[in-house]
C-alpha cells in the first residue's frame, strides 16, 4: 500500500552537499534497511521521506503521488526517532494517543486502539508511569506503541535500537521482525550496524558519501557485492582484498571461504604464510595469516592452528571476486584472464 | 590492642568533624551576615528606638500595633506593593516568553533585537531611572510625549498623575528585566529536543497544542524559578521609586521598601522600621511557600 520513489533528490545543508540527483524505489510492504557509516545520508534520506528535512530539490512519491508539500502529519507516516522523542511531560497513555487525539479519534475508540496496541508491546501495566521513570527497553516499547497506533502506511526507525544493550538489541531484532510480519506495511530502517542491516532487512540500500553504493536482499550484497566498498563494509571480518598485478586490479575473498591446512589446502588460488593472530570466538577461530607481501583474515571451523605456525590457505574459483581499480567489480570476459595470471602466480610461491 | 581501637575512635571522630569544619567558613559568613542581621531585625522591631536618641525602649508588639490599626499609610504601602507586583510578574512573565519564542529563529534582526533588549540589564537600576524620568517628563520635551504630539494625541502626565504613576514604573521595572528573563527562557527552551516537536510535528499537532501541551510544561521549572525571583524583587523595588516618584504623587506609589527607608531614614524610627521590614520578610517567606504548595506540584523537573 505504500511505495516510495525518490526521483532525483538533491540536499544540501548550506553549502555542504549531502544528496545529489539520488533515485531510489522503496517498494511496498517490503522491511527496507538504509545502510552506511554516519554522515553518508541515510538518515537525511529517512527526514524526507517523513517531511522534517526536505530536499533541496527533486520529488519524493508515495504511492505515486507527490508528497513534497504534503505536512509531515498528514503523510501517514510514523517514526520512531533514535532517542525516541517521548514526550516528557505525558505518560505513556498520553504519548500513546496524542496523535490520534491530533486526528480528532473519539474516545472510546483512542481507548480500544490504545489497549490493543501496548499489548502487542507489553506496555499494558505501564500505562499511566511518565517515560522518566521507565528503562530504555521500556521507552522503546512507547516509541514503538506510538508509531504502531496511527496505523501508518510507513515505519520510519531512525537507529532505534542504538540506545540498547546488546542482549536487549538482540530481542527487539527479532520483534521488530515479527512486528514487520504481522502488519505488512513498509518499514524504512536506518542504521550503521551491517549486523541488524543483514538480520532485518528484506532489501539493504547501501550509501556512502550520499551515493547509493548497492541494492539488493542481504544474501545480494554479502555474496555478489558490486564494488570495494560493499565488500569490506558488509561482514565482520571484511572481504579480503589481495593485489592481483601493479595496475591495482584486486581479487576478494570472504574469509570464511578459505581453508587453511598445514600443507596441500584444497582451492584454486593457493598461497603460502604464517598465523599472526588467533581469536577465538566460540564455535569459529578467527586467524590472522601473514603472506610476506599481505595480511589475510581467515574464519575456521578448525581451532587447532596457533600463532607462527606455517600454513597453507586455498580459495574456490567460484568464491573469488575480481574489482578494477576504481574498486567497481569486473563481472566480464576480462576474469578469465585475471584468473589465469593468479593460477600462474600461485604456482610461483 | 587497645591501640587500634583508639585509632579508630579518632578516626570515627575526625570524619565526623571535618565535614562541619569544611562548612564553617561558608556558615560563619551566613550567619554573620544574614542570619544575625535578620535576627536584629525581628529584635529591633520590639522597641522605640531611633537614631537621635541612642536608647532603646522596649515597646512590645506596640510598633505592630500602630502599623496595622492606627496608621493607615502602611496598608496603602501594602496593596500598592501587591498591585506592583501583580503587574510586574504578569507583564514579565508572559512578554518575556513571547520574546524567548520569537528569539528562536535564528537570524540577524533576531539576533541585533536580542542583544538589544539585554542591554538595559547592564545600566544601573538608578540611570535607568534617571533616563525614564526624562523620557516620561509632563513637559513636550519628555520623549513619550513628543511621540504622542506626533499623532496628535494629548500628552499624559506619566509620573505626575496618581492615575498612570505607578503604571510608569511598572514599564520601567518591565522594560529592564525582560532582556534578561528573555534570556533565561530561551536557553530553557534550547534545551529541549528537537526531536520532541519532529515527533509532534509527525503526530499532526496543532501550534497552540504544542506550546500548551509541550513547551510550556517543559518551561514550567525555569517560569517557577522565574516566578518566584521576579516577585521576590518585585516586593523590594526601591530604586525606581526613589529616584523617579519618592512615593508619590500623594501616596499613589508607596512601596514597602519604600516605606521603611522613609522611616528609618527621613522620621529615624528605626525601632518602626524593623517592624515593617519583618512584615516585609515575613509576606515574602508565605507567599514562597504559598508558591510551592499550590505550583510546585505542577512543575516537570526532567
Amino acid at each position: 500500500m505504500a511505495k516510495i520513489e525518490f526521483r532525483n533528490v538533491c540536499k544540501y545543508f548550506g553549502d555542504t552537499k549531502v544528496i545529489e540527483n539520488l533515485n531510489l524505489t522503496i517498494e511496498d510492504g517490503k522491511f527496507t534497511v538504509l545502510v552506511g557509516a554516519s554522515g553518508c545520508g541515510k538518515t537525511t534520506l529517512l527526514r524526507m521521506i517523513a517531511g522534517i528535512g526536505p530536499a533541496t530539490s527533486g520529488q519524493i512519491l508515495l504511492d505515486g503521488e507527490d508528497i513534497t508539500d504534503v505536512p509531515p502529519g498528514k503523510r501517514g507516516i510514523a517514526m520512531v526517532f533514535q532517542n525516541y522523542a517521548l514526550y516528557p511531560t505525558m505518560t505513556v497513555r498520553q504519548n500513546i494517543e496524542f496523535g490520534l487525539k491530533n486526528n480528532g479519534v473519539p474516545k472510546a475508540e483512542r481507548e480500544r486502539l490504545v489497549a490493543e496496541v501496548s499489548e502487542i508491546v507489553g506496555l499494558a501495566n505501564l500505562l499511566d508511569r511518565k517515560p522518566s521513570t521507565l528503562s530504555g527497553g521500556q521507552r522503546q516499547r512507547v516509541a514503538l506503541a506510538r508509531a504502531m497506533v496511527k496505523k501508518p502506511k510507513v515505519f520510519l526507525m531512525d537507529e532505534p535500537l542504538s540506545n540498547l544493550d546488546a542482549k536487549l538489541r538482540a530481542q527487539m531484532r527479532v520483534e521488530l521482525i515479527e512486528l514487520h510480519k504481522r502488519l505488512k506495511t513498509t518499514f524504512v530502517y536506518v542504521t550503521h550496524d551491517q549486523v541488524e542491516a543483514m538480520s532485518m532487512a528484506d532489501k539493504i540500500v547501501l550509501m556512502d558519501n550520499g551515493v547509493i553504493q548497492q541494492e539488493g536482499t542481504p544474501e545480494e550484497i554479502y555474496n555478489d557485492p558490486n564494488n570495494v566498498f560493499t565488500a569490506q563494509f558488509i561482514g565482520t571480518p571484511p572481504m579480503n582484498m589481495l593485489l592481483v598485478d601493479k595496475s591495482g586490479t584486486l581479487v576478494g575473498f570472504r574469509p570464511e571461504k578459505v581453508s587453511l591446512a598445514y600443507e596441500n589446502a584444497e582451492g584454486f588460488l593457493k598461497r603460502k604464510g604464517t598465523i599472526s593472530t588467533r581469536e577465538m570466538l566460540g564455535s569459529e577461530t578467527l586467524y590472522r595469516v601473514d603472506l610476506g607481501d599481505a595480511y589475510v583474515m581467515v574464519k575456521s571451523f578448525n581451532d587447532k592452528f596457533r600463532p607462527d605456525e606455517k600454513v597453507e590457505i586455498a580459495v574456490c574459483e567460484e568464491d573469488l571476486c575480481f574489482f578494477d581499480p576504481d574498486g567497481v567489480r569486473i563481472r566480464d570476459s576480462r576474469i578469465d584472464g585475471l584468473l589465469q595470471r593468479l593460477a600462474t602466480a600461485g604456482g610461483d610461491k | 590492642m587497645n591501640a587500634p581501637a583508639n585509632r579508630r575512635r579518632w578516626r570515627f571522630r575526625k570524619e565526623s568533624f571535618l565535614p562541619y569544619l569544611m562548612v564553617a567558613p561558608a556558615m560563619a559568613f551566613l550567619g554573620l551576615f544574614t542570619f544575625y542581621p535578620m535576627a536584629n531585625l525581628v529584635y529591633l522591631s520590639f522597641f522605640d528606638y531611633n537614631l537621635v536618641n541612642p536608647v532603646k525602649k522596649y515597646v512590645g508588639l506596640r510598633n505592630y500595633q500602630t502599623m496595622f490599626f492606627i496608621r493607615r499609610d502602611f496598608m496603602i504601602a501594602l496593596k500598592n506593593t501587591a498591585v506592583y507586583t501583580l503587574a510586574v510578574v504578569a507583564c514579565l512573565i508572559t512578554l518575556s516568553l513571547l520574546c524567548a519564542l520569537w528569539f528562536q529563529k535564528d537570524t540577524r534582526l533576531n539576533r541585533f533585537a536580542q542583544t538589544a533588549m539585554f542591554t538595559p540589564h547592564l545600566i544601573a537600576m538608578l540611570s535607568c531611572a534617571m533616563i525614564w524620568s526624562w523620557i516620561m517628563d509632563q513637559n513636550s520635551y519628555g520623549l513619550l510625549n513628543a511621540v504622542l504630539e506626533l499623532f496628535k494625541i494629548p500628552p499624559l502626565r506619566w509620573l505626575n498623575s496618581s492615575q498612570t504613576a505607578m503604571l510608569s514604573v511598572v514599564i520601567v521595572s518591565v522594560w529592564k528585566s525582560i532582556g534578561y528573563y528573555a534570556l533565561v527562557i530561551m536557553s530553557a527552551l534550547k534545551s529541549i529536543p528537537v526531536e520532541i516537536y519532529e515527533a509532534a510535528e509527525l503526530d499532526n499537532t496543532p501550534k497552540w497544542r504544542v506550546f500548551f501541551r509541550l513547551t510550556l510544561p517543559l518551561l514550567s521549572p525555569q517560569l517557577f524559578f522565574l516566578l518566584i525571583v521576579i516577585t521576590i524583587n518585585s516586593f523590594k523595588v526601591f530604586d525606581t521609586i526613589r529616584v523617579m516618584t519618592n512615593g508619590g504623587p500623594g501616596s499613589s506609589t508607596d512601596v514597602l521598601a519604600y516605606y521603611i527607608y522613609r522611616y528609618a531614614f527621613q522620621h529615624f524610627k528605626i525601632g518602626y522600621a524593623s517592624a515593617a521590614g519583618t512584615v516585609l520578610m515575613v509576606i515574602l517567606m508565605i507567599l514562597t511557600a504559598l508558591y510551592f504548595a499550590v505550583l510546585g506540584r505542577k512543575v516537570h523537573y526532567q
